[in-house]
């Protein structure tokens, strides 16, 4: 089997050292510790070339779900009452999916998940 | 017995005189004496009505000499207190209108524990074993000396590590905002700090002509877990007061003493409001609204801040109807309100980084984002108010502190703009920012703003004097900053304390514009401050009430400046209630004139001394 290429490496990489830095974050502030396990896990899965359409919607759900935060704290007054809840989850769904550090990296690894050597590897498995 | 016989040695013959003034029932008059036979200079000496509802207090010119009169009837209780002695207690029944002759005796100490217990909150935590001072401190001063006292009776109990730990988790369930490296620094040094043992501290409280002629009035209001946040002399010259804990409004009439209470209207939300995920305490904060701070606007209607529903709300004194505004979707926590030249209210909205500005005629809501000062400060501000609807949804958790960043940055990452207050001379708006340590101006017409950083840290409640000159209480440093809008200039000044080593936290001031006086909380040695610009003197006033933590100052007509004892909870005040409070600069020397001119009535004509051979001098109204 070929070896993984070095893009792989330097994400999985970023994730471990995303999931570290938020992990600590997690020390103080323990609900940052969900976000940082769930960067742990997609760095191994990354690594290791493993169901990366399971990562890919991952990544897909963590940027949605910044971006909408973003987008409604900014520009969310029409929602009126209604902001803070819409807030409020998109949040909550941006941590269980990796938290605000993994939407930085998100979308170059949704680009390397194209790569073919995840292919190979997915053909590997089965 | 000993009581008795102190009353036996020092108590003399009364001497009754008939008063011609309705408005005064017993009068006293005597000198208080230290152990030694000498003058008592500037101790208290206080007389509390028969009900124990409320209490006068006069203060002892430089010959030990005192003067009170009263508008109290029946068993009186009369006592005298100087920082350093024992005080001297004694209950007597006063004829309708006489005046007793009551010379007053200070003793020392019986036991170190006894002098111990006596001294202020501030000698205690003075003491405090900081590895790092400079380091450590100012998370506490800022975070624990928020809303009481630490080191008073209450606050001092011994506790191990983590029982420290435990009861400064339950202050961030009260939005305490330390990071867990700051709350485990702080529970350590409690832990070791507070050890039960007796300390020995010279305290003084700096006696002074100025306070020889004050006296203090105190109402008691409530019971121990009523949480009077703010008091403000309305229109009427009654002393209104929002008990943010139970949605209540209290009303106090100085004039006769009696007090009512206005209960806030129900709102459609769940106890602790848009806070029901904080762990706020039952017994104190059982409300929905959270009302918090006054202003009037000409009409008479009472604006008051509501910060744990984030509403306005007015109240007219006169048909006592209450009228809820909502402020906006993202506002949380309204807390100083002002109304400008123009009847606009303005108030500041503490997390979220906002200013709410209430036109009360078209009833237009408009809510002004303020710089966030750093793209983590921003984060924090766009992120907060989500954060605490996240905790609603799961209430009395606190869950939010599991997901807010102040825990690992502290509450400096937040600007939390605080105090706020109207230019007189160009109707600007001002803030402080407190953990942000800025103050800005909002230009009423444009909304333009511009801030300044302060050369001391957590600006809190600034106010204009007439010139237009901005004084600004530096709670964390213990100072008082004055701030010249036209050269943009800082002047500061730090605040004396009453004993070696200690600090001062001073939470909030108000300028009596006619003399240009700064009136300042000085909250962690139970005294009331006052400075004159002109001699950059500070003069105090002790309470005469141990644990006294004041917040907004409101001036009435007749001169007094009048305030709420709100230190939380109340139950740890000395009387175990919160109290209404306003000290009449010059009350005690009107009480001696007033005296002296009835005496001199009582004399035959010919006898009588002019009023500049008694040296008097009647204060214009």
């Amino acid at each position: 089997m070929k070896s993984s290429p070095i893009t792989v490496t330097i994400f999985s990489f970023l994730l471990a050292v995303a999931g570290l830095l938020t992990g600590y974050i997690g020390l103080s502030a323990a609900g940052y510790l969900v976000p940082a396990a769930a960067l742990f896990v997609l760095a191994a899965l990354h690594w290791f070339g493993r169901i990366q359409r399971f990562v890919a919607g991952v990544l897909i759900v963590n940027l949605s779900s910044g971006l909408l935060l973003v987008l409604v704290l900014a520009f969310g007054a029409v929602l009126g009452a209604r902001k803070l809840d819409v807030s409020g989850v998109a949040l909550l769904v941006n941590l269980l999916t990796g938290g605000p550090l993994l939407g930085l990296i998100a979308g170059p690894l949704l680009y390397v998940t194209r790569h073919e050597w995840f292919r190979a590897r997915q053909t590997a498995v089965a | 017995m000993t009581q008795l016989l102190r009353v036996a040695l020092f108590l003399l013959p009364l001497t009754t005189a008939t008063i011609t003034a309705s408005a005064y029932a017993a009068a006293f008059k005597g000198k208080v004496a230290l152990p030694d036979g000498k003058p008592a200079y500037g101790a208290m000496v206080t007389v509390t009505d028969a009900t124990r509802e409320q209490r006068q207090t006069v203060y002892t010119a430089s010959d030990g000499s005192y003067v009170i009169r009263t508008s109290y009837a029946g068993g009186l209780t009369i006592r005298a207190r100087l920082a350093g002695y024992e005080d001297f207690t004694v209950t007597q029944t006063v004829p309708a209108e006489g005046v007793a002759q009551l010379d007053l005796s200070l003793r020392q100490f019986a036991s170190l524990d006894e002098a111990s217990n006596a001294l202020s909150a501030s000698a205690f935590n003075a003491r405090l074993p900081w590895k790092d001072l400079k380091q450590d401190r100012p998370a506490f001063i800022s975070q624990c000396n928020y809303c009481h006292q630490v080191g008073n009776a209450t606050t001092r109990m011994p506790m191990s590590h983590q029982e420290w730990m435990t009861e400064i988790n339950k202050m961030e369930g009260l939005l305490a905002m330390v990071s867990q490296r700051q709350k485990a620094t702080i529970a350590d040094v409690l832990s070791r700090g507070f050890d039960a043992k007796p300390i020995q501290a010279v305290q003084s409280y700096g006696a002074s002509p100025e306070l020889a002629r004050g006296k203090v009035t105190e109402w008691l209001v409530g019971d121990g877990y009523t949480f009077i946040h703010d008091a403000d002399v309305a229109g009427d010259q009654k002393l209104y007061g929002t008990d943010e804990g139970h949605d209540i409004l209290w009303i106090l009439d100085r004039t006769t003493g009696k007090i009512e209470q206005h209960k806030l209207p129900d709102i459609d939300l769940p106890r602790g409001g848009l806070f029901s995920g904080m762990q706020l305490p039952i017994g104190v904060f059982s409300g929905k609204h959270g009302p918090h701070s006054m202003a009037q606007t000409k009409d008479g209607r009472i604006w008051i801040t509501n910060a744990l529903s984030s509403t306005l709300m007015s109240f007219d004194p006169v048909t006592k109807v209450f009228k809820t505004y909502q402020v906006g979707h993202d506002a949380l926590y309204p807390h100083t309100v002002r109304v400008d030249q123009n009847d606009i209210v303005w108030f500041t909205i503490v997390a979220s980084n906002q200013i709410g500005r209430f036109d009360p005629k078209t009833e237009e809501m408009t809510v002004l984002r303020l710089p966030s000062n750093g793209f983590i400060r921003w984060t924090t501000d766009m992120l907060f108010p989500t954060l605490m609807r996240i905790g609603s949804w799961f209430p009395d958790q606190a869950v939010h502190l599991n997901l807010s960043t102040h825990k690992v940055f502290g509450y400096s990452i937040l600007a939390f703009p605080y105090g706020i207050d109207v230019n007189p001379v160009d109707g600007s708006i001002w803030y402080a920012k407190l953990y942000a340590s800025r103050i800005g101006r909002i230009d009423s017409t444009t909304f333009e703003i511009t801030e300044w950083d302060t050369p001391m840290k957590g600006p809190r409640r600034p106010r204009f004097d007439a010139k237009g000159i901005l004084w600004i209480p530096a709670f964390d440093e213990g100072g008082l900053m004055r701030f010249d809008p036209s050269t943009k200039a800082f002047e500061t000044y730090v605040i004396p304390s009453v004993g070696k080593g200690e600090y001062e936290t001073p939470y909030a001031l108000n300028v009596e514009r006619t003399s240009g006086d700064i009136w300042l909380a000085a909250n962690n040695s139970d005294r009331i401050l006052r400075f004159k610009p002109a001699t950059k003197t500070f003069f105090s006033y002790p309470s005469p009430t141990r644990v006294t933590v004041l917040r907004d100052f409101s001036f009435a007509k007749d001169g007094s400046v009048c305030s709420s004892s709100s230190n939380l909870p109340a139950y740890a005040i000395e009387d175990a209630r919160p109290s209404f409070i306003c000290v009449d600069p010059e009350g005690g020397a009107r009480d001696r004139e007033d005296l002296a001119h009835q005496a001199d009535q009582s004399r035959p004509r010919a006898n009588r001394p002019t009023r500049s051979q008694r040296g008097g001098r009647r204060r214009s109204r």
